[in-house]
């Protein structure tokens, strides 16, 4: 007895629907780590499109030049690269990239082009060797008193540690008069991070500066700076602005570890320029390179998302419909509304996602209500059945084709809409409206019309809405989460919301008495 | 609008409390439960229910004939030629509808009960519709049955506007557990539906005597058109009528179902049409749950009595 009741279908049902809400919740997890999909349909990705112009005046004798560039696994993932060296060898190495050539005179132009996107993940640590403990900078004594003034003042500033401190100084506004009058007058971002390094130098931390490009659209002569330091045995960078740890968001790190940026052999005024561009795309475009790039491509070829897109877009379209019959179960056996059919409402629904909701209500009560006469005239012949309901789908289209010219012609762009509507589906509604018209009345028609239309139209809502769309989509195994949900609903006994008001005269209220 | 909902809604709990049988619960623990899928057409053919009726031993009206295809409606007038009267039906209707009760017919021109007289032509045409499937549940083709007309009895003489109301038994295992007849007003336009503004009226069911009537759901002591009072309908013959219904269990196999009766002043109660979906308005009209009574017949009621004695059991 008490076996058979654990395998009672509602039980078998419920676990089943656990099984089924792990398994999309894992195959979600899956999903937003590996292959990028978001849960916000808006969500795009950027990518970036960046140019490293390297020019200079070749003297004839050999050249190397030598660029860093962002290495792999540093956040960044790398989507296409493109080097344009005519003549020149080029040689690849994880952070540089060499070119070489002979013979070369005059001016010289070299790119190297990039495509980026996303920079999630491995923000914080940077491994890299072990630096040697910095040397004390050999200062006067006077210089050394300011500087451990400076030091001084940095220890009761805000910041997580000595580095954030030092920084946060530097940009205060206004600067401390100790910090102004050791600066010189004018400096660069550059000479700023040096005059840092020295003063962390004197707590013995070692430092460098970093390059790299704060991802901004346009052209920038010079790379932007960021400060590194050894901290807790690891490499970490400091931005100079504000002295937050850990690599910025936006920020794509070109050469790092005080290596030089670029070296030319064998030319003068060399010189590089960078340019950078965003475009915008889907996450979902994405998703394939993604997953190439993280090795977890073989799930992804063999998902719906590797079909070609006018498939996708169908099946997009298919997968926002087992919400939509969940709504219609709940509203039918939870909440108790008649309607027209049980499909009728949602078909009605997927029409107005054609027309627009507004237009589609016109429509839609514009044929019925035609029809409608239509067919009361025709029930004075007492034609059979299946002629009968043929007539009024051959009307229902002559009215659509009439409303549809009618509409293009008066530039009415309502009734254009009306050529979106389901032909037979809308002769039943007709039809069966009528018939309900004839033997309950009016009143019982038009509350059973009605109550398809709400019904509709909270069916609209749901296939519409833009968040449903892609989530039922993107992460389409909740559709057998709601299949198992729908199932169980089908076991449910208990009462239905309308019937707490139909049966409200069989209990006697306290206050009747 | 939570104080508008609190004076028109109650709480679950006091309907569970009351043993209201909700649509759900109908559906789910009783129909599905007790109610074997092949054993509808048994029900939803009234050419079938009637020869099972006939076996049975229990009373329906007399099959005259039935028109199963298009062109045997042209011997409609060959077939009732030994009758005066008759009753057109269709074998898949339901709730009433397509039922055209012929009271006289004379050179093609047909009386009907309603006082309407029509020519053969609408005669043919009504046929007509009824074989395209017209009234069958579900829009599929049907048959017309022609069934001798009932002589009610006077019993419901004063209660009734239009028509002559039936008595609905509803039946679980067995057991008549809840009974009520549907009285036709004005509003209803001749109908027996109570959403359309019949009357309902509970009968005891032992005594088949007034329980309570309702009309839109609120208690009324006397008919709307006719001034009858409800509270002293007594239907005669009780025990037939419970015993017909009770027979409907052995007959069919359906473990819930409801059984329409009439009266006839001569024959005695027949049956006219059972139901395995029967609605849950009754509840409302004897002001009483169905859940209740039927847990009293699962956890009381003796089990594999014959119908005889299970109608002893109830009236004990």
């Amino acid at each position: 007895m008490k076996m058979r009741k654990f395998c009672s279908v509602r039980n078998v049902l419920g676990v089943l629907l656990g099984l089924a809400l792990l398994y999309a919740g894992f195959s979600a997890y899956y999903k937003v780590k590996y292959w990028g999909f978001s849960v916000s349909p808006k969500q795009s990705a950027k990518v970036w499109a960046i140019e490293a112009h390297v020019s200079f005046q070749a003297d004839g004798s050999p050249i190397e030049v030598s660029l860093g560039i962002p290495s792999k696994n540093r956040g960044f993932k790398i989507l296409e690269e493109n080097i344009i060296a005519n003549g020149y060898k080029t040689r690849k190495f994880a952070d540089r990239i060499v070119f070489n050539a002979r013979n070369m005179i005059g001016e010289q132009d070299l790119y190297y082009k990039i495509m980026v996107f996303d920079n999630t993940g491995g923000k914080d640590k940077l491994k890299d060797d072990a630096p040697v403990a910095p040397k004390m900078p050999r200062w006067d004594e006077n210089t050394m008193a300011q500087a451990k003034q400076i030091l001084a003042l940095a220890k009761d500033a805000e910041g997580k540690d000595d580095i954030e401190k030092l920084v946060k100084l530097f940009n205060q506004e206004p600067l401390s008069p100790a910090l102004k009058s050791y600066l010189p007058v004018q400096y660069t971002p550059k000479q700023k991070l040096e005059i840092m390094q020295q003063l962390l130098s004197v707590k013995g931390i070692a430092t460098r500066i970093s390059r790299g490009l704060k991802l901004e659209e346009g052209q920038k002569i010079l790379p932007d700076l960021m400060l590194e330091a050894y901290v807790d045995r690891a490499w970490r960078l400091y931005d100079p602005d504000t002295g937050v740890r850990g690599l910025p968001d936006n920020f794509l790190l070109f050469q790092r570890g005080g290596k030089s940026l670029l070296d030319v052999v064998g030319g003068e005024d060399s010189n590089v320029k960078f340019s950078l561009q965003k475009s915008i795309t889907s996450t979902m475009n994405l998703a394939s390179r993604r997953a190439k790039l993280l090795r977890k491509s073989g799930l992804y070829n063999f998902s719906i998302y590797n079909l070609p897109l006018a498939q996708q877009n169908s099946l997009k379209w298919l997968s926002v419909f087992p919400i939509a019959i969940l709504f219609v179960v709940l509203l039918r056996n939870v909440v108790g509304v008649r309607t027209m059919g049980t499909f009728t409402p949602m078909l009605i629904a997927m029409s107005f996602v054609q027309t627009g909701i507004g237009a589609g209500l016109v429509c839609f009560s514009m044929i019925v209500a035609l029809g409608l006469l239509i067919r009361f005239v025709m029930s004075k012949l007492n034609l059979l059945l299946v002629p009968r309901i043929s007539a009024v789908v051959i009307f229902v289209i002559l009215i659509i084709t009439g409303m549809t010219f009618l509409g293009y012609n008066l530039n009415i762009k309502i009734a254009q809409a009306s050529v979106y509507f389901p032909i037979i589906i809308t002769a039943w509604v007709i039809e069966r409206a009528s018939i309900t018209w004839e033997e309950d009345g009016a009143a019982n028609a038009l509350r059973e019309l009605f109550n398809s239309l709400i019904v509709g139209i909270i069916v609209y809502f749901v296939i519409a809405n833009d968040y449903v769309r892609h989530i039922m989509f993107v992460f389409n195994e909740l559709n057998l989460v709601i299949l198992f949900a729908v199932m169980l609903l089908g076991t449910y006994t208990g009462y239905r919301l309308t019937e707490l008001k139909r049966f409200a005269p069989l209990v006697e209220k306290p206050e009747n008495k | 609008m939570f104080n508008w909902l609190r004076a028109v809604c109650v709480l679950p709990a006091k309907l569970r409390e009351k043993g209201i049988l909700g649509m759900n619960a109908r559906n789910y623990s009783v129909i599905a439960q007790y109610n074997s899928r092949r054993l509808y057409p048994l029900v939803d053919d009234k050419v079938q229910t009637k020869s099972l009726a006939l076996k049975a031993g229990v009373q329906t009206p007399n099959l005259i004939g039935v028109i199963a295809h298009q062109y045997e409606v042209e011997n409609i007038l060959a077939m009732v030629k030994n009758h005066r009267e008759f009753v057109i039906k269709p074998a898949h209707g339901s709730g009433g509808k397509g039922v055209m009760v012929v009271r006289g017919y004379e050179g093609g021109k047909f009386t009907l009960a309603s006082g309407k007289v029509i020519d053969y032509n609408e005669v043919y045409q009504h046929v007509s519709n009824i074989l395209s499937g017209l009234y069958s549940l579900g829009g599929q083709y049907d048959s017309a049955l022609l069934e001798e007309m009932v002589h009610f009895s006077d019993a419901f003489k004063d209660y009734s506007y239009c028509g002559v109301p039936d008595v609905r038994v509803i039946v679980y295992k067995g057991y008549p557990i809840m009974a009520m007849t549907r009285l036709a007003t004005a509003e209803s336009g001749g109908r027996a539906n109570l959403h359309q503004g019949a009357v309902g009226v509970g009968l005891d069911i032992k005594t088949g005597r007034t329980k309570c009537a309702v009309q839109h759901n609120m208690p009324i002591t006397q008919h709307p058109d006719t001034k009858a009072d409800l509270r002293k309908i007594e239907v005669p013959l009780w025990r037939e009528h419970l015993l017909i219904a009770a027979k409907a269990y052995e007959m069919t196999g359906l473990g819930y179902f409801g059984a329409d009766i009439v009266l006839d002043a001569q024959k005695g109660p027949m049956m006219l049409e059972l139901n395995a979906r029967p609605g849950l308005a009754i509840q409302i009209a004897n002001g009483e749950g169905l859940k209740k009574v039927i847990k009293k017949v699962d956890k009381y009621y003796p089990k594999s009595l014959p119908p005889e004695k299970r109608i002893d059991y109830i009236l004990r």
